[in-house]
């Protein structure tokens, strides 16, 4: 290997991350995630974001390995609504005091110690901070010490970003094909680096209560739907589905989970507006109480949970239901079809960035927006029970390609085209460059100049 | 929250072409060809205006200030002074009873305010040194920090300028210029000497655009807002560079600005915010390791920031490449008076003023601003004309001595 655990010392820079008032999406699983798999390979790892802000400012874990620090706490105490509440306040406090404070207290005495630093920034929060980074890293004689990547979790920003200032002191990164073509349209073209699943989410949920759920639900088709309320989502397709096959006189449970999102009104205006009968419910805390809800409230169609989903009851809903609607019209990645596919769930995709979905053989993969499409899809579920547990069985082997061990394997063979990209110099003892990267360099004494002079900048 | 605060103010007046152009006849003499391209007469029309309405009263105003704690830098173009000089040497008196004062820094700017540092970053340096000296002789004291022309910064400027040796020099101050860094610190280019100010582009635009738009949010804008403002910016330092003309013909005194300024230091005062000179704030505030690039392409303070407000539509690149052939024809000469004409020539004015070619919009409203009322009889594409044959007029005219 050669970004050892020895020699590297990684970095992740990430409004989002593992507190509940970081978590707003996809963005804080994935750094945590991300983090704590680094950390269990050995990597000691360094994870900035927009933390809580009454816990620790600095919090180490995982054996020493893993440290947190919690940037712009005093922005957060003013600002509870969460992560991006401040938003405008905390960039501007990430860009004026992190590089400095990133550089002497973590970059320099990892370099000092001989070791690599691969730095790594998430979304367009950190744009500006990670130029500055690179400039800092410049000035100080630092820069070809430190990997820099740039990853894109999603579009939102993207007009804010000075992509040529960003592309020059990054290599660019993002999570699925669909993500990398979108950015084509910004003339960026991005590697692939797929996001991961903790291992540990791969089981079999309790099949009692699996079983005890899907009884209490009682229905021809019982469908779970959670994430933002946003029409990317495309909620009112799942709406107009359910209501379909109620007017045709199947019997379904559609059990909703989304956000404050205003478009929520929407969503359930349309659901009444159909002729869905609708239950607004907090979320129990375990099975039993999510069964029991649904029994008690046979009459309706669709049970929109309003407050968290605990982390253990989600993998027993993915598992007893006949399907999970992650049915986007714009997906990045689409991290619930493949947590669903890892709890041994079907999930019912969109056709966007989930390149895991396979059609038909671990999933049901749409493609159009219309909703009878959708019906189909369900309908020929509930008719086709071995191609159903064909595709959860063939869904829990794709989820084994992407746990986090597996994913950052790819990560770091990323990171040495980077590194050579953008001219590391790799330490004495540790990450030595492949052949046919560096010895180019090093037999063109222009082409090593010109390289050179690019990364500076 | 800014503790500390920086007032700039530059004091310069154009020296204006003569339109419609007057063909030189042969064999004029490099001393006499002056009178074929510039029209003093309107300068001393528009400097007798300028110095009624905003020189007199705001030197007056700034004076008491200063005995009163106020403290604020000045930069003069040498094309002000000579004006003043020739003019209205009350003005300048009244100017220099106020830098007089301890409280007040003089800045150095480039002394014909024009563009001679992108044809001639030599020439630039000599002629900035020679600035430096011509103020130090009319103020009588020393000149260590200094502007440009229109607040321009680039890569060569900055060292042309580090090698004169001042010790730091203003700019502009916007996210993209700054690289996303806040413009309220003292700055250094990695591994050099000399400081950088960044002016505070919105705070500044405050007062020295909106202040009397009545269709801006933030009028009328008091003494006491603008103050929180001020605390309440990010960062160590703000600097505010505002032309000095702001007081009295930018913003009348019906709007309210002598009122306004003069109510800004027992508002500072209460806010917190300690007033210093430039090269305070660099002795004070520059020791820290504040690194920045400096953008290649350069910087102004006019416009979106960058030099697409001068060279940004046809017309005012045919002025531009004008501009180069007049000055290298003069110098082909070797005759100092026609390079000194070619200099003049070299004003950013002459581009400023005609931004607004083609264009329409709040900038194109700046630039007609500062065009001569009396040349629009000429039409808008009159103007044009007549003002790129005053150079033509001026490079056929050096024929007779460039041979």
């Amino acid at each position: 290997m050669i970004f050892d655990p020895r020699h590297t010392v990684f970095v992740i820079l990430s409004f989002e991350g593992p507190d509940v008032y970081s978590q707003a999406g996809g963005l804080g699983v994935r750094a945590k995630g991300l983090s704590r798999a680094l950390s269990e390979q050995g990597y000691e790892t360094y994870l900035y974001f927009c933390g809580d802000p009454d816990l620790p400012g600095v919090e180490d874990l995982e054996f020493g390995r893993l440290h947190y620090r919690r940037w712009s706490q005093w922005i957060s105490a003013r600002h509870r609504g969460g992560v991006y509440d401040g938003e405008d306040g905390k960039i501007r406090d990430w860009n004026s005091s992190l590089p400095a404070s990133l550089i002497d207290n973590v970059i320099a005495p990892a370099v000092a110690s001989d070791k690599t630093v691969v730095v790594m920034g998430e979304e367009w929060h950190t744009t500006w901070c990670m130029n500055l980074i690179s400039d800092d890293l410049h000035y100080r004689g630092l820069r070809d010490r430190v990997v820099m990547l740039w990853n894109a979790n999603n579009t939102f920003g993207f007009q804010r970003i000075n992509w040529s200032t960003l592309s020059f002191a990054t290599t660019i990164t993002t999570v699925s094909r669909y993500m990398k073509f979108r950015m084509w349209e910004w003339g960026q073209n991005p590697m692939v680096i797929p996001n991961g699943i903790p291992r540990s989410s791969i089981r079999d949920a309790d099949p009692a209560a699996v079983a005890e759920l899907s009884a209490a639900a009682a229905a021809d088709l019982f469908c779970f739907k959670i994430g933002r309320f946003d029409p990317d989502k495309r909620w009112l397709m799942a709406m107009s589905a359910a209501a379909y096959l109620k007017r045709h006189g199947r019997t379904v449970r559609l059990l909703i989970r989304g956000g404050r999102e205003p478009h929520g009104g929407e969503v359930i205006s349309h659901a009444l507006n159909q002729g869905l009968t609708l239950l607004n419910a907090n979320t129990p805390a375990d099975p039993a109480g999510l069964a029991a809800l649904l029994r008690d409230n046979r009459d309706a169609d669709v049970i929109n949970l309003t407050s968290f989903v605990p982390d253990e009851l989600v993998p027993v809903i993915y598992s007893a239901c006949d399907a999970v609607l992650a049915n986007s019209g714009h997906e990045p990645f689409g991290l619930v079809g493949l947590e669903v596919m890892a709890a041994g769930g079907l999930a019912v995709t969109g056709s966007t960035g989930e390149d895991y979905a396979e059609a038909y053989r671990n999933a049901l993969v749409l493609e159009t927006d219309d909703p009878i499409e959708l019906v189909t899809e369900l309908v020929l579920m509930k008719e086709r029970p071995a191609l159903v547990a064909a595709m959860r069985k063939k869904g829990r082997a794709t989820a084994r390609e992407y746990v986090w061990d597996k994913v950052i394997e790819q990560l770091l063979l990323r990171i040495e085209f980077a590194a050579a990209r953008q001219s590391i110099k790799v330490t004495a003892s540790g990450a030595q460059p492949r052949e046919g990267t560096r010895s180019r360099a090093r037999t063109n004494p222009l082409k090593a100049a010109s390289q050179t002079s690019r990364r500076n900048l | 929250m800014a503790e500390n605060l920086i007032v700039y103010a530059v004091v310069h007046q154009p020296r204006r072409l003569r339109l419609p152009a007057k063909v030189i006849p042969q064999r004029t003499t490099p001393d006499e060809i002056a009178d074929y391209l510039f029209d003093d007469a309107m300068d001393k029309r528009y400097f007798d205006k300028v110095a009624q309405y905003a020189y007199a009263p705001a030197s007056e105003m700034f004076i008491d200030m200063t005995r009163r704690g106020w403290r604020m830098s000045i930069g003069f173009s040498n094309s002000f002074l000579v004006q003043a000089e020739r003019w209205n040497p009350a003005v300048l008196d009244s100017f220099k009873k106020l830098c007089a004062s301890p409280n007040v820094e003089v800045v150095c700017v480039e002394p014909y305010h024009s563009w001679l540092l992108y044809l001639d970053i030599a020439a630039f340096k000599d002629s900035m040194l020679w600035a430096r000296k011509r103020l130090e002789d009319v103020f009588q004291k020393p000149v260590t920090v200094t502007d440009t022309t229109e607040m321009f910064m680039s890569n060569d400027v900055y060292f042309a300028l580090q090698q004169c040796g001042f010790a730091g020099a203003l700019m502009e101050g916007r996210p993209w210029q700054l690289s996303g860094r806040e413009p309220t610190n003292v700055y250094r280019y990695a591994g050099q000497r000399m400081a950088l100010l960044p002016r505070h582009h919105e705070l500044s635009d405050d007062v020295g655009y909106r202040f009397s738009n009545q269709s801006w949010s933030g009028w009328p804008l008091m003494a006491d807002t603008y103050a929180r403002w001020l605390r309440e910016a990010w960062g160590d330092l703000v600097t505010l560079g505002w032309d000095f003309e702001t007081f009295g013909e930018h913003h009348r005194r019906d709007s309210g600005i002598f009122e306004f300024t003069g109510g800004l230091p027992a508002q500072l005062r209460k806010q917190k915010v300690r007033m210093m000179l430039p090269s305070e704030a660099i002795a004070e505030l520059g020791q820290q390791r504040r690194d920045i690039p400096i953008n290649e392409y350069g910087t102004t303070w006019a416009g979106d920031g960058g030099m697409e407000f001068f060279i940004g539509n046809p017309a005012q690149q045919g002025v531009f490449r004008l501009m180069h052939h007049a000055y290298s024809k003069a110098r082909l000469t070797g005759d100092e008076t026609l390079i000194e004409l070619a200099r003049w020539l070299l004003q950013s004015d002459n581009l400023h003023l005609i931004q607004w070619f083609g264009r329409v919009g709040s900038q194109a409203e700046v630039s007609a601003y500062f065009t001569p009322d009396e040349w629009w009889e000429l039409g808008s594409n009159g103007i044009i004309r007549e003002q790129q044959r005053v150079y033509l007029n001026f490079i056929r005219a050096l024929d007779s001595y460039a041979g």
